[in-house]
């Protein structure tokens, strides 16, 4: 097949082929309510001709189906197919696996499965009266992949992640306010051993209970306080989607150009890492055959790094860096985060919160958007408190954050020490990926909260 | 289709009677898309996919279970049916579900005219746009991109009781994202049209490099309360990220706050929205659901009125009610869930410039930048960063960007005092496609600097 989708005057080709498992339970009105169960399976051939590149992607895997793709994408090539294809000679590689499973989830039995969700949820709802619906689900994914390209390469890999995510409604008084909790992790069942369900399910609600007696957080500019885990996810808009290849190799990055300066504050050290063990955005390989790495991106302040995918790499003449990631075989592969965070930096947590006169904490984030070309990012704060000479007040809700990212990174001015991080989604150009964001609690001396007036 | 699929019928309905179901159903997409991008003056990416799932589902013991595959070996669509008959028993909720025997009468909604452009129609269409966009601005620069698209998805659901449902549902479109450089500021815009020629598409590249021209120099706004216009786009998108809570489902679930009131004032007396499962302007029309009950055109709201929720059969049932052919079937890979169709507001009475005029000093707003995170359909709340323009006394000015928008849906639909005449209609998503006209809203909080 690579030899056929070269035969027209390509100078590389790929193969990606992918059988995925999904399943996920889904629990809402104190019952388990509908099970997804699917199987994602198809090719997809990509061939470059320098910085061009060509995609075809099937559901056909019978070899017809092969040979019909790679002769679609030689065909969009170009006019000439030689008739004598080139010899490939394919050195299969493996790797290690650094994100084992113990208990995987397609051999477990529903009940099982059925159970951690009910016993989540149960809690959620139990919490307090004032919870009037609790939905959750349990969603378990297991990907078989091959890579295969013409310059030999030929991999595999299997990749097992689950995740646990609760939404809980409180309600008074003719309104709803909501808390979510949602953590998981690459690997196997075994995440619930470290992880309550119980535990869980109390967290959304007791989020949804603070945000049901909480008022309107006001409006302005004013220092906020952002706590760790998800809190993570300001770097992740402000600044990772700008630092993909993605988006700076074609000059639509706030951030292109921009190796060895000053960047953000010089407390500032900021990581993608691909290789943490059974970390939720981690793989052992990208899903263009290679290696995932440790990557600093930012030290003490100063871009360090991009994130390069072969595109990228060919665009941008630099070299790659294991973030080529795509939602399925139907998306051509791009430069994406993988786990993501702010380095623990010199300043304790409760002097962060001490400095503050009159602002906000916020303790809990939901996501985000960013526009990597002009930097103007958003996210949204899921559990909010004002903060008053110094000392965590009432609880606010429906405040938004906005900034623009250069800006935000120069006004990062405190950075604590317990770092850790939240699981989500990211959505781009090659589809929607799980990635870890993180960060210790940080102070922004200024942003634009946007609450009512 | 046809043939390909009765062969994994076969199969499928073997391993279905040796299991000894009797109430199942199978629900089969297959589609091709194919599309060009360019950078500069060149192709710079062309790809196509084409492929297809199947879904199947059965009722055991009063309770429904799902499957679905992309792989349509022996092996997997015997496994299909294991998976779905096997996941039925886990089901505890105990809402009545359906395979359907099928509507007295469909609507004729008539054939989907779908455009199916040759690739090099394509590759022209795209060089065209990218050659327009270039012309118009010599600050046009590297990382603007024309792209063309083109998709048709033919679906097909057959049941245990002999119905038998066939369409096809399709999309050409363009889309023209222009990145400008003015010394060191950069201004970007993007926008789609559907069609696949020139002649459809020519004026998408002046409408993209003005807005993007227009952006420039844009300031910020002090925080305060204003009189906000939302553009056509932004009233639908708003319309869009909300549109959950019509969902009888979700009423039922205590996740919407309209529910208990059909037949009550949910909005201002401008406001009329319209679900059409036909709209001749689109090319995914559909005279039946994902549950193979049959679609119909309905006022949502009419004059402030909630008139209807959407329903499924189970949802209806549950209410005393009749389905409203709202139970749709996104993908293979999803289960019945209830969706709108063409869902739109009605346009008002006065014209754009007269809603200005109306709306004296205040804020029109041309961007919503992550509604996926900063609303939520269950609260209604939201607050999402914007940007647009000042309205000076009546009249539009200055750009203005780098603020949020801040209020609750179900106030907002309330408090409309104005509606423009046109509505602006989206891209079609499968079978949803949404549309609103320019809203004037007095009293909205932002924060700015």
């Amino acid at each position: 097949m690579l030899g056929i989708a070269v035969s027209s005057g390509a100078d590389f080709a790929e193969i990606y082929q992918e059988y995925t498992k999904t399943q996920n339970l889904h629990f809402l009105d104190g019952k388990i309510d509908n099970i997804s169960d699917n199987r994602i399976s198809g090719v997809g051939i990509r061939a470059f001709c320098g910085t061009k590149t060509v995609y075809a992607c099937t559901s056909d895997v019978s070899e017809a189906g092969l040979v019909d793709c790679a002769r679609s994408v030689a065909g969009a090539v170009g006019d000439a197919l030689r008739s004598e294809l080139e010899k490939i000679i394919l050195t299969p590689t493996s790797h290690k696996d650094i994100h084992p499973v113990m208990i995987d989830p397609f051999a477990k039995e529903m009940k099982a499965k059925a159970d951690l969700l009910r016993a989540a949820c149960v809690s959620a709802k139990e919490y307090a009266d004032r919870i009037s619906q609790v939905s959750g689900s349990l969603g378990c994914v297991e990907r078989t992949i091959l890579i295969a390209n013409t310059e030999g390469l030929f991999t595999t890999d299997d990749h097992t992640r689950v995740r646990m995510a609760v939404s809980a409604v409180a309600s008074a008084a003719g309104e709803n306010q909501s808390g979510f909790f949602g953590p998981g992790a690459g690997m196997g069942l075994e995440f619930f051993e470290n992880n309550d369900p119980h535990d869980i399910g109390r967290r959304a609600a007791a989020q949804a209970i603070t945000n049901l007696d909480a008022s309107y957080c006001p409006a302005g500019q004013m220092p906020v306080a952002i706590e760790n885990g998800f809190g993570g996810v300001i770097f992740h808009e402000a600044c990772g989607h700008s630092l993909e290849a993605t988006s700076v190799a074609t000059g639509c990055s706030q951030m292109a150009g921009k190796l060895g300066e000053r960047i953000a504050n010089e407390k500032v050290t900021a990581i993608d890492d691909g290789t943490i063990p059974n970390a939720w955005g981690s793989v052992n390989i990208d899903d263009e055959g290679n290696k995932t790495q440790k990557n600093v991106l930012i030290e003490n302040g100063i871009l360090k790094s991009y994130m390069i995918d072969r595109l990228g790499s060919r665009r941008m003449g630099m070299e790659m860096t294991g973030n080529s990631r795509r939602q399925s075989y139907e998306f051509e592969p791009t430069s994406r985060m993988t786990n993501t965070y702010i380095a623990n930096g010199p300043d304790k947590n409760e002097d962060i919160i001490a400095s503050i006169e009159n602002g906000l904490y916020a303790k809990s984030m939901g996501g985000g958007s960013v526009n990597p070309l002009t930097g103007a990012f958003n996210f949204a704060v899921s559990e909010g408190y004002m903060i008053r000479n110094g000392k965590i007040c009432e609880p606010v809700r429906g405040a938004s954050l906005i900034g623009t990212g250069s800006q935000i990174l120069m006004d990062i001015d405190m950075v604590g020490e317990n770092l850790a991080r939240g699981q989500g989604m990211c959505g781009s150009s090659s589809g929607s990926v799980p990635t870890d964001v993180g960060q210790p609690l940080i102070r922004v001396s200024s942003i634009t909260v946007g609450g009512r007036s | 289709m046809n043939a390909i699929l009765n062969e994994y019928k076969e199969i499928i309905l073997e391993r279905a009677r040796e299991l000894g179901l009797s109430e199942y159903e199978i629900y089969y997409m297959r589609g091709d898309s194919t599309s060009v991008e360019t950078l500069e003056h060149e192709v710079n990416a062309f790809s196509s996919s084409t492929g297809g799932g199947i879904s199947f589902r059965c009722i055991r013991n009063g309770k429904m279970g799902y499957a679905s595959t992309e792989l349509f070996e022996r092996d997997e669509l015997r496994g299909l049916v294991d998976r779905a008959s096997e996941n039925a028993l886990f089901i505890e909720s105990e809402d009545k579900c359906f395979i359907f025997g099928g509507s007295e009468s469909y609507a004729d909604v008539g054939e989907n005219k779908i455009d199916t452009p040759d690739a090099s129609l394509m590759r022209e269409s795209a060089l065209g746009l990218q050659e327009r966009t270039y012309a118009e601005s010599e600050l046009v620069s590297y990382g603007t991109q024309s792209n063309t698209v083109a998709f048709s998805t033919e679906i097909c659901l057959a049941n245990s009781h002999g119905l038998e449902l066939y369409n096809k549902i399709g999309l050409s479109a363009a889309v023209v994202s222009a990145v400008l450089k003015m010394g060191e500021e950069a201004s970007d815009a993007y926008e789609y049209a559907c069609g696949s020629t020139m002649e459809e598409l020519g004026d998408l590249p002046k409408r993209v490099v003005d807005e993007a021209m227009s952006k420039f120099g844009a300031k910020g706004v002090k925080t305060g309360n204003y009189n906000v216009v939302f553009s056509g786009k932004m009233a639908r998108s708003l319309l869009s990220t909300f549109s959950s809570v019509f969902s009888a489902k979700n009423a039922q679930m205590g996740l919407s706050l309209l529910a208990g009131k059909e037949g009550e004032v949910i909005a201002a007396e401008c406001i009329t929205i319209c679900d059409d499962p036909a709209h001749d302007g689109f090319s995914n029309k559909t005279a039946f659901d994902g549950e193979g009950v049959a679609t119909y055109k309905k006022n949502v709201v009419e004059k402030g009125v909630l008139k209807t929720l959407l329903y499924d059969l189970t949802t209806a049932e549950k209410a005393g009610k009749t389905s409203t052919g709202n139970g749709q079937r996104g993908s293979y890979t999803s289960s019945v869930s209830i969706a709108p169709y063409c869902f739109s507001i009605e346009g008002g009475d006065i014209s754009e410039e007269m809603l200005l005029s109306l709306a004296g000093d205040g804020i029109y707003v041309t961007e919503l930048k992550g509604l996926h995170a900063g609303a939520d359909a269950v609260t209604g709340d939201f607050s999402v960063e914007s940007a647009g323009y000042l309205i000076e006394n009546g009249k539009l000015g200055g750009a203005i960007k780098s603020f949020t928008v801040s209020g609750n849906f179900f106030e907002l639909i309330k408090n409309v005092s104005a509606l423009s005449d046109k509505v602006d209609f989206g891209l079609p998503s499968s079978y949803k496609v949404f549309g609103a006209p320019s809203m004037l809203i007095k009293g909205l909080s932002v924060a700015g600097e």
